[in-house]
């Protein structure tokens, strides 16, 4: 995990999230007023009135790349077991087994030459982005949702989740996802930076990227891992 | 209800015949594990002897157990059970196949599905966690299962887990599989699933299975197994020379190494050093696609792929661009005899064809794999191939086919490895046309059917191990009396690994045979290859430590292609595994606290109870001479160049001898408490293992030995 970034607080943690801070506040920064922080997240108020939650940094997030994945799924059962005491497929913060038979897009007539095991064995697992500017927990209504000190991931406090799916059902590619079991909702966490599905992939298909690298390529400019384009930016 | 770990509890029943489903509660079951546990007592208690596979009466079990879905290495397994229609006497089995379809049943609330009866019109079993429906299947059938499970796919969402039949299902034949993903097929059982007028079984589960154990100390076990895992087929040692290897063998399927790549992959993938320290590798070792289809598969492997939960990929996907020649998608799945068996047909090999050069092999391997799989034929274990030499090159086609069909078919292809013969082949075979489709009755039914005699049945090309009709599956020649007897108890090819795993492991045979000692009491447990000595005691111990485990994986249900961990890759470990892996994980994750011996006696039960139920169908205690009597050819001794016999047990010669058989045999009885004269379970040894209800239900049918 990059020690670089774990500390870097506040709104100007990176060119990204100042740029997308500033295109959602619709106004320059230096009108906004710190009004409450919230673990890692800081609310403001914008010149024009308007409330936002600006959130830190996050330290990185997990890629998985298309190409190396053979489908065996022990990065959504070591996830489980980590952080639920069972095993889930649903509940998997690695989202591999949804595509698994037909890629992201699903069942289509040319499905033997698209994605998945029936198509073309391309096997694409979603993750979390952590985004800058994540809808789930904009979206979360009992602020349940926060950064992590130390990895600056987004994550959710069991405590606070009133099981509403909001976050679910904001999150552009459903990551966030309710457990049905315990109707509290689970999403990435990093591990608290020793995340076990990368420990558990037995091809390293799936690993921490810093902040910097994930986003080139999960948002589809493809940087550093030689993958082609990977996960849900093809969606 | 308290808790349960690893099992979800519940079975669901499906009475095909009313539309009403119901759930059973699987605790009940829980002295028979789960799987093919599960399925054998289901069969002895519900389903009458004699009963026909095709009966509305008989019934089919889908089945997982506690392991599965709990993330445990190899642990995807499905394990089917229901009546065997290639069996001459209808005996019970298991069929087994991979992918994802009974991990995605436990996360659905299920341990086991229970279909019996008749749909009164073709169907397909709908279940999203505990909502079950049973769906009009009027659109599927006749449907190729490639087409089937996108249809179902499309309905259901993407995530569903199918397992359906193809043609050959539907139309009953007896020779037909069950398939699941894109090429996992359990074979024999596709049948009686038409028979029930059942296309497919469609599962989706948001739910989970919950581990017992301390998460930390669970997945610390997970790490150790993953240390001592092999490649496929528990091979621990690499096909070429690395780094980290102290020996190596080319004959290993460790074939991963520096220079060898995913060659379809984009960009390609190194296959690369494969240190089993390494974790992040142990997906690259087993880099099948080249041991099972040769060099030139290297440029066609997209990847491999799997079972849900297995680390080792066994199953090639390549991209085959001239399949589109024929019609056929580029993407082709498969291993092992998924690939030989149904090519085998082409008895004089695959030779160049329809201008696909050298590479026509691979062409002629991916057409068979892509019929049979859409089909969904079944090889009986490659037998299918044998058959039609046998019957080909004897002329009994000539005789038995009619005329017009006999001219009807372009046997110049086959005879030239022309691989287009297979697409004419499967054809009349799966939609039943003509008289040739009898082939897929399966080898006993055609020996009566076409009076095939003794010839057949002892023919040492034929591979039929008993008159049960059925092929070897590494039998005699897989360490001597341990294979050959191994290969005597069950009622299709023996699926067994469990000594494979361990003997294939590629080893010295001096460290094999230290490691046999400590197992079984002595290295004369085990012979070197083509070096073998007579029976013993230790043999016989390891025969039925084979048997047990086998009967233990597919309860748990783990795979008995990996499963046991006997041996490891690792020098500091003396190559040493731990045979109580299964015992520690069982023990983790269902939080039921079981030794090692303690476990392996569990499986002893469900070994009892299928030699019960074997018996059973019968209706005779003779099983030695009945059911285990191997064929003639196995115990035959093979000639040199001079047509002088080679004796049995010189060096160079696996042929066994009838006697020391004979003596085998008696003494594996004795290992499992059976009568050493018939074969057949005693009450004693059946009420020792808390089987008295099956000793009396024997007892009242005259069928305990006296």
């Amino acid at each position: 995990m990059s020690e670089s970034k774990e500390n870097k607080e506040g709104l100007l943690g990176s060119t990204s999230t100042r740029r997308d801070f500033l295109r959602i506040a619709g106004t320059g920064i230096a009108g906004a007023f710190v009004t409450l922080t919230l673990g890692c997240a800081t609310m403001v108020r914008t010149r024009d009135g308007k409330s936002l939650k600006v959130w830190a940094t996050p330290s990185g997030a997990m890629v998985q790349d298309p190409n190396l994945c053979v489908g065996c799924r022990r990065c959504e059962a070591a996830c489980t077991v980590r952080n639920d005491g069972k095993v889930s497929a649903y509940v998997a913060r690695v989202k591999l087994s949804r595509n698994l038979n037909y890629g992201v897009a699903g069942v289509t007539s040319a499905y033997a030459f698209a994605d998945g095991q029936h198509g073309n064995f391309r096997l694409v697992a979603e993750t979390c982005r952590q985004c800058a500017q994540p809808k789930c927990g904009d979206a979360c209504p009992a602020g349940a949702i926060k950064a992590d000190k130390k990895t600056g991931a987004r994550v959710v406090d069991a405590r606070r989740c009133v099981g509403c799916g909001a976050c679910q059902d904001a999150c552009p590619w459903h990551i966030a996802t309710l457990d049905p079991e315990t109707r509290i909702s689970t999403k990435c966490s990093l591990c608290d930076g020793d995340p076990a599905c990368a420990k558990a992939c037995p091809t390293g298909s799936i690993k921490f990227y810093t902040w910097e690298e994930a986003e080139k390529l999960l948002w589809g400019a493809d940087a550093t891992s030689g993958a082609s384009a990977v996960s849900g930016a093809t969606a | 209800m308290s808790q349960i770990y690893g099992w979800t509890g519940k079975i669901l029943r499906v009475d095909l015949s009313t539309g009403k489903t119901s759930i059973d509660d699987t605790m009940k079951y829980k002295d028979f594990i789960g799987g093919e546990g599960i399925g054998y007592k289901i069969l002895w208690d519900e389903v009458p002897a004699g009963t026909h596979p095709f009966d509305p009466a008989n019934k089919l079990i889908l089945g997982a157990g506690p392991l599965c879905g709990s993330g445990v290495p190899c642990s995807g397994r499905t394990t089917i059970v229901s009546l065997l229609p290639t069996s001459p006497f209808h005996g019970p089995s298991s069929s087994h196949m991979g992918g994802y379809f009974s991990v995605e049943m436990k996360y659905a609330g299920w341990d086991a599905i229970v279909m019996e009866g008749k749909a009164p019109k073709p169907v397909w079993i709908r279940i999203e966690d505990d909502k079950v429906r049973i769906e009009d299947a009027r659109w599927l059938w006749g449907k190729g299962i490639f087409d089937t499970m996108a249809m179902i796919g499309s309905q259901m969402g993407k995530e569903a887990q199918v397992a359906a039949i193809g043609p050959a299902g539907e139309n009953q034949l007896n020779m037909a599989v069950i398939r699941t993903g894109t090429s996992h097929s359990a074979g024999g059982h596709g049948g009686i699933l038409g028979a029930k007028n059942v296309k497919a079984v469609a599962v989706k589960g948001t739910g989970s299975v919950k581990v017992a154990a301390d998460r930390a100390k669970f997945m610390e076990l997970d790490k150790f197994m993953m240390s001592i895992i092999g490649a496929n087929n528990q091979m621990v040692v690499p096909s070429s020379p690395q780094p980290w290897a102290e020996f190596s063998d080319r004959t290993s399927r460790w074939t991963g190494r520096p220079g060898l790549f995913w060659g379809a992959a984009n960009p390609p993938v190194e296959t690369g050093v494969c240190d089993p320290h390494d974790m992040q590798s142990v997906g690259f070792r087993t880099m099948k696609a080249v041991f099972d289809l040769g060099a030139s598969a290297e440029k066609y492997t997209v990847r491999m792929g799997g079972c849900a939960h297995c680390p080792i990929r066994c199953h090639s996907q390549l991209k085959v661009p001239q399949l589109e020649k024929y019609g056929m998608d580029p993407f082709v799945s498969n291993t092992c005899v998924g690939w030989s068996g149904p090519r085998g047909v082409l008895y004089n090999g695959i030779k160049e064809f329809d201008g696909n050069g050298p590479d026509s092999s691979i062409v002629g391997n991916a057409i068979g794999t892509t019929l049979v799989d859409d089909l969904g034929v079944w090889c009986n274990y490659g037998q299918i191939g044998r058959d039609v030499k046998y019957l080909y090159t004897k002329g009994i086609f000539k005789q038995v086919l009619p005329a017009a069909e006999y001219a009807s078919i372009p046997w110049d292809k086959l005879e030239k490895g022309d691989a287009t013969f297979l697409i004419d082949f499967y054809d009349r075979v799966a939609h039943k046309k003509g008289e040739i489709w009898h082939i897929a009755d399966g080898s006993a039914w055609i020996a009566q059917r076409w009076g095939l005699g003794d010839e057949y049945w002892d023919s040492k090309d034929n591979k039929l191990w008993t008159r049960g009709g059925y092929p070897v599956h590494h039998s005699n020649e897989a360490g001597a009396q341990v294979g050959a007897l191994v290969s005597c108890f069950s009622n299709r090819d023996s699926q067994n690994h469990t000594h494979m795993n361990f003997i294939g492991s590629k080893l010295p045979i001096a460290i094999q045979k230290e490691i046999a000692g400590e197992i079984f009491g002595s290295p004369d447990a085990l012979d070197a290859p083509m070096d073998y000595t007579k029976m013993n005691v230790y043999k016989a111990r390891f025969v039925k430590y084979a048997l047990v485990r086998g009967r233990l994986h597919d309860s748990l249900t783990l795979c008995n292609w990996m499963w046991p961990m006997a041996v490891s890759p690792l020098k500091e470990r003396n190559y040493r595994g731990d045979t109580s892996l299964e015992a520690q994980f069982f023990s983790a994750v269902t939080g039921v606290t079981k030794t090692e011996a303690e476990l392996d006696k569990d499986a002893e039960r469900v070994v009892d109870l299928f030699r019960a139920l074997t018996v059973r169908s019968m209706g005779t205690v003779d099983m030695r001479g009945k059911h285990d009597a191997m064929n003639k050819w196995i115990y035959t001794p093979d000639k040199d160049k001079e047509g002088k016999e080679i004796p049995q047990f010189t060096k160079g010669t696996i042929q066994m001898e009838k006697a020391d058989l004979d003596l085998g045999l008696g003494m594996v009885y004795k290992q499992f408490g059976w009568d050493e004269k018939t074969g057949a379970p005693t009450k004693a040894g059946l009420e020792a293992v808390g089987l008295k209800d099956v000793a009396d239900e024997l007892g009242s049918k005259g069928l305990l030995p006296v």
